[in-house]
């Protein structure tokens, strides 16, 4: 088998050895939930009930108009003591509604529903009624990558298990543990696009995986996914980071770019991270909303590294120390992976559906980097996945250059942050471009406006 | 009970490869070792001044410039010593120890510092140092000796290149180099045992040191292959010798160590390609039509400035290919 993968790229150390044999523990009974009405990209929700309201788990308790639209699910069972801002993993801070359990066991699940049966309608209806994102990391709903207009036809669906973040190994986890799951909900995907192609990407660092996922395709062809005409293969690409990335992982499946300001579906690609898919089989087959979520928690202060499935909306210090023991010498969380999670300020923020770990660092590892001088050498542009020049977007955004820096390709930067982790000078590259993003926005967006005077 | 220390927040990434400028410099110190420990074999005690002379001033003029102009301490990231280092290896041995200082001092502070320091000089450093000293001593600097005879008292010789230049042939620089076969010039001057700066005779041991650069990821092929291809093509085309031109003088030296020099260079592929292709073909203008027998030097300073243009030729962004690449 061919081994591929894109142009540019770095390799941190994986630290994956850390949680990859541990298998999944299930922790569903917290004693509250914090449940966000912004954690997924879109409008936030209103909530659908109010402080001493009691709910069930599975019962949507938010929602919105919004095109975005993606209702929450209440993860457990309980009664909802209030709604109002807490600390969130992106540091928003939004309103919450904060569920305490008491003790029942229901659950308000849909009804389960064939989805090679239905309508396409009824299928997309049904993975936006489970309030599922992508969850990879981005929070993009699901039902819209699946809800291509009729002008950008669809052929090919990834499914990524490629999870290039040193230590996290959910996904790992999840492709071991639930492959006739992630298959199924390739197999939904393909269903409701009205495609015969799907491909199942990882990296061979998890070569092992093969046979396991070969096995859970031929079952699903011979068992729900029978008589479709489904072509699923699995891909082993370069253990490169961030190979994961949607862009990258189409052009090393595909040699398809996709265009600047353009989506995978203007390449004819749909990708769905695997846990992303486990969920979406799960809508379908128990009628079960996004209300649990696997992420792995690692780092050098954790003393229990492991991969866990709780509630979401799980806070982390209610995980302390009963499931995650933490070592003394505490100095950074890291919700994510090292390479693009967010350092949080404190241990009382809810696990998210688009948490896909939380690393917890010591203070050997845990460094900051006062910024240097750019020496240019030219490493950051070796490694850009996009094919950008950092060092010289860097140049143009110091001389307020916002024209040239457009030029570069500012815009066109996935924030992955690999220039900044080659960088020998500590220049903070990736840091500066999504500030300087935000700033070119605006400024571009003040030109429209003259323009149109 | 003391407080606990606060959670370090700060914008991902979390981690950083580990490389750093010091590292960088220390291989690139690494690298040079073994044709300056050659240098000082060849030419004894007058080539070991020059050269400790010459980082000793490096370092001198930037802890002080440093310290005069209350900028911040920069001598741990080890560049003075690179640039010092590369000085004394472009001067001929004899060089007087005064010189080397005003080499030093026209490096380090003109060429560096009055930029801002490093990351900031337009010109290579020791080669500007290097260029002063020929403007402004160019007997001394065009004074060469013969390997393994006490330079003090020692006749003169001309390098290789000047025998060339004064329309010597092959057979005479034989003769020079103490072989009996013209085709055996080639094979000396690889190995080194010839007169010349301190640090450029050996071309084997400048490869050594640039194998390792390569292995150790501090530089990339593209410019000195594409600077010494385009030499060796130009001279052809000249009608000169192409592989006595690439073998003598500094050529190689320049395009291991001063063409791949970060910050007076190109950052980006296409333009490491031009600035090679342009070195080659300047050194090469030089050696047939100027005035001075090396061209090498000058080549780089020259291309040098053209660095600010060549970087605006950037690679293809993703995600720009026209139209829709579908299968």
């Amino acid at each position: 088998m061919q081994v591929k993968t894109f142009k540019g790229g770095t390799h941190p150390p994986e630290k994956k050895e850390l949680a990859k044999d541990v298998p999944i523990e299930y922790h569903l009974s917290p004693k509250q939930v914090v449940i966000h009405l912004n954690q997924h990209t879109g409008a936030p929700n209103q909530p659908l009930v109010k402080v001493g309201d009691k709910v069930s788990r599975g019962q949507k308790i938010a929602s919105s108009e919004g095109k975005l639209m993606i209702p929450h699910h209440a993860s457990i069972c309980g009664v909802v003591k209030k709604i109002e801002p807490r600390p969130q993993a992106n540091l928003q801070d939004g309103v919450a509604i904060v569920i305490e359990a008491d003790g029942r066991t229901e659950e308000a699940f849909l009804p389960p529903l064939d989805p090679f049966a239905c309508t396409r309608a009824e299928a997309i209806e049904r993975i936006k009624e489970a309030g599922i994102v992508g969850m990879g990391g981005a929070g993009f709903p699901a039902w819209m990558k699946l809800s291509p207009p009729p002008t950008k036809p669809i052929d090919l669906v990834i499914a990524n298990g490629a999870e290039c973040e040193p230590y996290l190994t959910i996904d790992y986890r999840t492709l071991k543990e639930q492959a006739p799951s992630v298959v199924y909900g390739l197999g939904v995907c393909l269903q409701v696009l009205g495609v015969k192609r799907g491909i199942i990407a990882i990296e061979d660092n998890k070569i092992d995986l093969v046979p396991i996922l070969a096995e859970a395709v031929t079952d699903f062809l011979k068992g729900p996914g029978a008589g479709k005409g489904f072509d699923i293969s699995i891909r082993v690409l370069k253990t490169k980071y961030p190979q994961g990335g949607e862009k990258m992982l189409i052009t090393a499946l595909t040699g398809r770019e996709v265009p600047s300001g353009g989506l995978p579906m203007d390449v004819g690609t749909v990708v769905q991270n695997v846990g992303t898919l486990k969920a979406i089989a799960e809508a379908f087959l128990q009628g079960k909303p996004l209300i649990d979520r696997g992420f792995t928690a690692t780092g050098s202060a954790c003393k229990t590294p492991k991969n866990l499935v709780v509630p979401i909306g799980t806070v982390l210090s209610d995980l302390i120390p009963d499931v995650i023991q933490i070592g003394e010498d505490l100095r950074r969380v890291i919700f994510g992976g090292p390479m693009m999670g967010v350092s949080v300020p404190t241990l009382e923020i809810p696990i998210q559906k688009n948490t896909s770990g939380v690393v917890f660092m010591d203070s050997r590892e845990a460094l900051v980097y006062e910024e240097g001088t750019c020496i240019r050498c030219g490493r950051c542009i070796q490694a850009c996945s996009c094919r950008l020049s950092p060092a010289l977007l860097n140049e143009a955004i110091l001389a307020n250059d916002w024209d040239l820096a457009d030029k570069l390709g500012l815009l066109d930067c996935i924030e992955c942050g690999t220039c900044s982790y080659v960088c020998p000078a500590h220049v903070y590259l990736v840091q500066r471009f999504r500030v300087g993003k935000l700033t070119l926005r605006a400024v571009k967006a003040a030109k429209t406006k003259k323009g149109g005077n | 009970m003391a407080e606990k220390p606060r959670l370090l927040l700060s914008s991902s990434p979390s981690i950083y490869s580990g490389m750093n400028v010091q590292r960088l410099m220390l291989f690139v110190i690494i690298a040079l070792l073994p044709t300056t420990l050659y240098g000082v074999y060849l030419y004894g005690m007058p080539a070991l001044t020059t050269v400790l002379v010459s980082i000793l001033s490096c370092v001198f003029f930037e802890v002080t410039f440093r310290k005069l102009t209350k900028a911040k301490q920069n001598y741990k990231d080890l560049s003075a010593i690179v640039t010092g280092i590369l000085l004394a290896l472009v001067l001929p041995p004899s060089t007087p120890w005064w010189m080397t200082v005003i080499g030093a001092l026209a490096s380090i502070v003109v060429a560096k510092e009055f930029f801002g320091g490093l990351g900031h000089n337009p010109f290579n450093p020791a080669l500007i140092g290097r260029a002063v000293l020929l403007m402004s001593f160019p007997a001394a600097l065009t004074t060469w000796h013969k390997p393994f005879q006490a330079i003090a008292d020692a006749t003169t010789t001309a390098t290789p290149l000047n025998i060339i230049k004064l329309g010597g042939t092959l057979s005479d620089v034989a003769q020079s180099l103490g072989v009996t076969q013209p085709a055996d010039v080639y094979l000396t001057l690889f190995l080194g045992n010839r007169a010349g700066c301190i640090g450029e005779s050996s071309i084997l041991l400048i490869l050594v040191g640039g194998i390792f650069l390569l292995a150790t990821g501090t530089i990339r092929i593209i410019t000195p292959l594409s600077m010494i291809l385009t030499a060796f093509l130009f001279s052809l085309l000249l009608g000169m010798d192409p592989l006595f031109q690439i073998l003598s003088g500094g050529l190689v030296f320049g395009a291991v160590f001063m063409a791949t020099d970060y910050v007076s260079t190109p950052l980006t592929p296409k333009g490491k390609i031009l600035f090679g292709v342009g070195a080659g073909i300047i050194t090469m203008l030089i050696r047939k039509f100027g005035g001075f027998p090396e061209g090498t030097s000058y080549g780089i300073l020259i291309m040098n400035a053209f660095t600010p243009y060549l970087n605006t030729l950037v690679t293809k962004k993703y995600g720009y290919v026209s139209g829709r690449n579908n299968p």
